[in-house]
Order: C-alpha cells, then structure tokens, then sequence
C-alpha cells in the first residue's frame, strides 16, 4: 500500500511540470541576477578600507597598545589609530575625523555617530578584544617572548573583521545572499507540502475524498505523500546547491557533504512547514496557498533575503526570533558550516531544523486525523 | 443478516442555518438499482457524503452491510466503489495509471489488480487511450475514466452521484447501460440524477427528495401510482375560446386543463377513453388542431404534484 501510494505520488510530482520548472528556475534566476550584481558592490566592499578611529587611553594600557599598534602595522591596515583624550576625541568625532572613539578603562567601549558598517566592524573588534583581553594579558605576564605571537594572531584575526562589515559574522556578504536564497528555494518546499494535505483531505479536494473512501488508512496514504514529497523537494535542492556552488562558483566551504545535507534537511523542514500550514483546518485553499507563500517570503526576508543587515538588526530586537525563524536557521548553517572548524554551533541548527520539522509533521497529521469534515 | 445493504435513518445534517438533510430515512436492498432523484440542491450530494462518513452530520445513523459506518471503516470501505459528481482523477498520471492507482488503494495483489483494471478499461470502453492523459480526453471519456476509477476493485456498492451531467447522448447511454451490466454482476447501486428519464430507466427503486427531505418513494409503477394523473393529452391548438375550454374541463375524469402558447393540456385520473371523449369536443365544434398527443404520467408528474414544482431545469 505505502510503496503504491509513493509510487504515483513521485509518479504525479515529478510530471507537475511547472511546480519543478519554478522550483529549478528560481534559483538559476535570483542566483544568476545576484552573482551579476553583487559582483560590483562586493569589489568595492573588499576594498574596504582604513578605519579612523580615535583612542582615549588614560592608563596607557600596554597590552591594548601593542594590540593596535600591530593592527596598525599590517600592510592594509584595519584601524588608523589617534590616542586623544576625551574631549578631543569628542570633537574628532563630530567633525567626522573618525568614525568612533574607543574608551579604555579596564575595559573598551565603544562611542560611535552612527551605526553603519564601520561601526560594526568597531563594535566587532571592541568585544573581541573585550573576551580576549585576560587571555592576552596573562600570555604576557607568563612568558613575554610569546607576548608578540599572541597578539600577532589576534591581530589577524581582528583584521578579518573588514571581510565582514556585517557583524552578524558572514565572512563574505555576498555568500549571505546565497544562503538566503537556498534557504528561499527550501522553504518553497511549503508549496508542495501544502499540496499533501491538499490531495489527502475530504474538504480540500474531490481527490482527496475519493481516497478518503477507500479502505487504505489516511496515515498511510499521508506517509506516503510526505516521503515522495520530500525526495522530489530533496532533487530540488541538491540541484540548487549544485547550481550555487558550481554553476556559480560560490565558495561554500570545504565540507561540501554537509552541505548537501544542510540543504537537504532544510528542504525537508521547508516541505514540512508547508504540510503543517496546510492540515490548519479553517483556512481555505488559496488561503493556504497565500500563506505558504508569504510565510516563506517573510521568514527569508527577515533572515536577509533582500537587506543584507536584516539578520542583525533582528538580534537586537528579539535574538530568539533568529534561533526559530527556519530562514535563519537555515543560512545560519551553511554560514557556520563554512566559517567555524569547531561543529557545535552547526550542530545546533541542525537539531533545531530537525526538531522544528518533525513538530510540524507531528501537529500536521494530528490536525489532518479528524475524520469527518463540517463541510466538503 | 437480512439483505439490506444500507440503512439510513432519522439523517440531520445542517449547513449552519440550512438544514440540509431533514430526517431523511432510506433503505436500500441487496440488488437494487436505487435511484435518488431530486432538483439541484435538494441534499443528494450531502447524503451520498453522509453516508460515506465523508461529512459530519447533526444526527442519525447509518449502517452499511448492517455495520455502522465510521471514517475508520476499513472493511466496509472496500467493499463500497463511489463515482463523486465532480470527475477526481490525476491529470498527471495516464488513464491507466489512474486507474491502477485507485484500483490499488483496494486491492494490493499485482497480478489480480492488473487484471481487474484492464476489465475496468474494457468495461468502459477506453482501450485505445490508455496512455492519454485525462486532459487529452472530451467530457464524455473522463466521465467514463471516472466511472472506471470506482469500480474497477469490483465492489459491492457502487454510489454514482450523478455521473451523467454534461455527457453526451452515446456516452450517457453507454453509461446507463454499464450501470445496467454492473448490476446484473451482482452489485448493488445507488444512483443519483436529476434527469428523471435516466432515473425511470434503469431504477428499480426510487426515492424522490426535494429539500432535504424524502418526499416519496417506491419503483417508478408504484410512484405513479401515487397520484391521480394516468394521462395527459396535450394538442396544438389555436385560438381557443373559454367557452370551449369549459367543456374540456368539464369532460369526466378530466381534473385540470392548461392552455398556453397554443398548447392545450388536458389532465385526465382514471377512465379509458379519454382521448376519444376529447376528439369528440374538437369535431363537435369544428375546430382545426395540429398535434395531439397522449402521455402516460412520469416522475415528473409526481414531482409536480407533490410539490407544486417542476423538477426538471427549465434550461435542459
Ligand atoms: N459546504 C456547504 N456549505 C453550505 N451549504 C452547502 C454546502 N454544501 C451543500 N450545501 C447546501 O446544501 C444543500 C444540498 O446540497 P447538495 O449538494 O447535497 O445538493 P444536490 O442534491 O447534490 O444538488 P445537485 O443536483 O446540484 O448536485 C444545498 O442547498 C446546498 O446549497
Ligand atoms: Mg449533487
């Protein structure tokens, strides 16, 4: 029963031409138009170049000025460096001398005119050097020949920040919007999930009725349409994937395995999503259509989809909306994938995708178990 | 077990404030065709729904194979075939794919499933398009391919509900006459019309429902029993005058006349020479007539008489 009923499902799925075309064409779209257009801005985004920044620093912390210092020595330099005291800085500050003063006192803060990319990047290295300030320091005091490698490599560090003038951490702000985009392609997955519950109820098609009167159980024909919707959504984003990372040449990272099945789980999470909305019982079709496809658009949105920052100004506002929103969950998996050595926080992601689209399924077939309908 | 196939009683069933389904009983036995007939709108669709526990209702039992019927049961469902209304294939799967796939919800063995569907094809006569897909096929065929998704798992109920609309002549009596042959196989039907020619055809029993509720019931000889018009006799005749119209009325057995459009009808309970009595009146006072015609009562008439209405649409 279960393997007939997949059969036709992946039978019907893959000949709904224009659902498959969409779900392909997208990305080859928006990916191809943002390769184009981003290939400009994010030029100039590279060259980036020195920030001004005044510095009052009234104990004349060593550590802090070796720190800058060796900022200051790299051949692109990230920081140009003038010591001033307060109200100096103050004045440098409103003529726009430079774009933020850095207070020392025991610990950095931060005063910055205006938030823009170069005070995110300010902000980044202040609580950088913030958590790292007692590791350096004791390096020092124990052994100050391996004073300078420390600090060196701080220094390296820090001066990657320019890579990502946005602070919610992207190393390159372009593959953000790729990520945003597979995570779009993954959450269209909701059309077709929408699409199970549709083909499976009483009230919501004549199909849908006609299987109801057969004697095959609702949870097998909805296991069934779950698991062909889930590999033809699967083929959609491996295509992506594929499109991006070769057809586009979009550095994705090393481990492209993970990749893969990032995008896998995320298209399954999409498609489950879908299926939950869909099994939602008061709302009619096209309601349901419409929803799906705004909820999408709006989870991606809000994940930066079409304002690269979006993410970042989210974390200030409501930083779990960042954890559950599935958009963000998404990019924040392959941008973790690509960026930390250590898993952990990939790992994170990854369960909250699984947990989030095994709830759906779960309250999608408790809603769809109601067996008579009000009204067919 | 007695040989009652389905029994439906004290059904309620309300839309909101509509009550769509008012106390409706039915019974139906094992080998009957039974026709229920009755206008648009008048709840067949919502009982058909009710019975195949599809829809929720306000109050009632139902039985089926003299087991309650519930969403879980299995084993009644797959015995019941339903042809729905509205055609409900997969345009993406071919006309037999579709059909395998329905016939699969049924039946898991492959070698007896193969069989059983190429039958269903056979029966509907849809050989030459088994690789068509349903948009390729005209009305009449896809209400064929419909019919051939509800039988094909051979069951012992089949509910058609009104799968004849917009169908064209031959492929309306190609459909009758399936029904026909499915029946005499051993099936038991319920079929819903509003065409009460289609309804005379082939029923054996009928129940004739207009607002949700039952308003009569019995084979065609016993519905037209039930009222007093035996015959109509209609002729084509101009220029009538009241006087003359009087003496129609006044013919015995003759209880109402009707003279419109240059058609006079003459409703005539009872008596055998109706017809020469009224030939009579034309040659007496020498009036020229065209047509004339005697009609035995139908369906029709008892509708109209039980409820004042016409059941046909005017527009067929
Ligand atoms: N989902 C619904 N919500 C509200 N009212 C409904 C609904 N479905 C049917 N009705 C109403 O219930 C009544 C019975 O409808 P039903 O479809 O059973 O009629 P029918 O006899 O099958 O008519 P037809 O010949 O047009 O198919 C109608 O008045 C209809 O308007
Ligand atoms: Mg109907």
């Amino acid at each position: 029963m279960f393997l007939h009923n997949l059969k036709y499902e992946l039978l019907s799925s893959l000949r709904v031409k224009d659902i498959l075309i969409w779900l392909i064409l997208f990305p080859v779209a928006l990916g191809t138009f943002f390769k184009i257009a981003f290939s400009n801005v994010y030029n100039e985004t590279t060259k980036f170049d020195t920030i001004p920044v005044a510095v009052t620093d009234e104990a004349q912390d060593q550590t802090l000025r070796s720190v800058l210092d060796s900022l200051q020595e790299q051949e692109e330099p990230l920081l140009d460096v003038t010591y001033a005291d307060k109200e100096e800085a103050e004045k440098m500050l409103r003529d726009k001398k430079v774009n933020g003063i850095i207070t020392a006192d025991g610990k950095l803060s931060l005063t910055v005119a205006e938030s823009d990319l170069r005070s995110s990047i300010l902000s980044s290295f202040v609580k950088e050097y913030n958590s790292r300030q007692q590791i350096i320091k004791d390096c020092i005091m124990r052994d100050p020949s391996k004073a300078q490698d420390v600090i060196a490599s701080f220094s390296e560090e820090t001066a990657s920040l320019r890579e990502i003038p946005l602070s919610s951490g992207n190393t390159d702000y372009m593959t953000d919007y790729f990520y945003n985009l597979l995570a779009m392609v993954a959450l269209f997955g909701s059309i077709t999930g929408l699409h199970i519950t549709i083909n499976n109820q009483a009230d919501l098609s004549q199909l849908g009725a006609r299987k109801c009167c057969s004697p095959t159980p609702k949870s097998i024909s909805l296991a069934a349409s779950l698991t062909g919707s889930y590999i033809v959504h699967s083929i959609c984003m491996l295509f992506s994937v594929t499109f991006v990372r070769f057809g586009l040449q979009i550095d994705m990272g090393s481990r492209l395995g993970l990749v893969y099945l990032t995008a896998l789980l995320a298209g399954i999470l999409g498609v489950s999503l879908g299926f939950f909305v869909g099994s939602v019982g008061f709302l009619s079709t096209s309601v349901k259509i419409a929803v799906s496809t705004a909820v999408s658009l709006i989870l991606c949105f809000l994940s930066g989809l079409m304002i690269a920052n979006m993410k970042v100004r989210i974390e200030s506002i409501c930083p779990w909306f960042n954890r559950i929103n599935p958009a963000a969950v998404i990019t924040n998996s392959f941008y973790y994938l690509n960026v930390y050595d250590d898993l952990s926080k990939y790992g994170v992601c990854m369960i909250t995708m699984a947990v989030t689209a095994l709830v759906f399924d779960i309250l999608g077939i408790l809603l769809t178990r109601r067996k008579k309908y009000a009204s067919l | 077990m007695d040989n009652t196939v389905v029994k439906i009683e004290n059904l309620v069933k309300r839309y909101g404030q509509l009550i769509a389904l008012d106390h409706l009983d039915l019974e139906i036995k094992e080998g009957e065709i039974f026709g229920l007939l009755g206008p648009n709108g008048s709840g067949k669709t919502t009982t058909i729904n009710c019975l195949l526990s599809l829809l929720a209702f306000d109050k009632g039992n139902i039985k089926i194979f003299g087991r309650e019927m519930t969403p879980v049961s299995y084993d009644i469902k797959k015995d019941i075939g339903i042809i729905m209304q509205n055609v409900a294939v997969f345009d993406e799967l071919s006309v037999y794919e579709n059909i395998d796939y329905f016939c699969g919800l049924y039946i898991s063995d492959k070698a007896k499933r193969k069989q059983y569907v190429e039958e269903a094809i056979r029966f509907v006569g849809l050989e030459d398009f088994v690789k068509f897909y349903p948009k390729k096929l005209s009305g009449g065929l896809l209400r064929r391919l419909n019919i051939a998704c509800g039988i094909a798992h051979k069951p012992k109920l089949i509910i058609l509900d009104e799968p004849t609309v917009a169908v064209d002549p031959q492929s309306r009596n190609k459909i009758l006459e399936g029904i026909e042959e499915l029946n005499r196989n051993g099936a038991t039907i319920i079929y819903t019309s509003h065409y009460m020619e289609e309804v005379e055809q082939i029923c054996t029993r009928i129940a004739i429902m207009d607002k949700g509720r039952k308003i009569a019931e019995g084979s065609k000889d016993e519905l037209k029993r039930m009222i007093r018009n035996t015959e109509t006799v209609t002729i084509e005749i101009i220029g009538l005058s009241d006087d003359v119209l009087n003496e129609f009325a006044g013919l015995p057995h003759v209880y109402d006349t009707k003279y419109e459009d240059g058609k006079l009808s003459v409703f005539c309970s009872g008596g055998k020479h109706n017809l020469i009595r009224i030939m009579d009146v034309l040659r007496k006072n020498d009036l020229s007539f065209g047509r004339v015609y005697s009609e035995l009562p139908t369906l029709n008439d008892v509708f109209l008489e039980i409820t004042g209405k016409d059941l046909r649409d005017k527009e067929d």
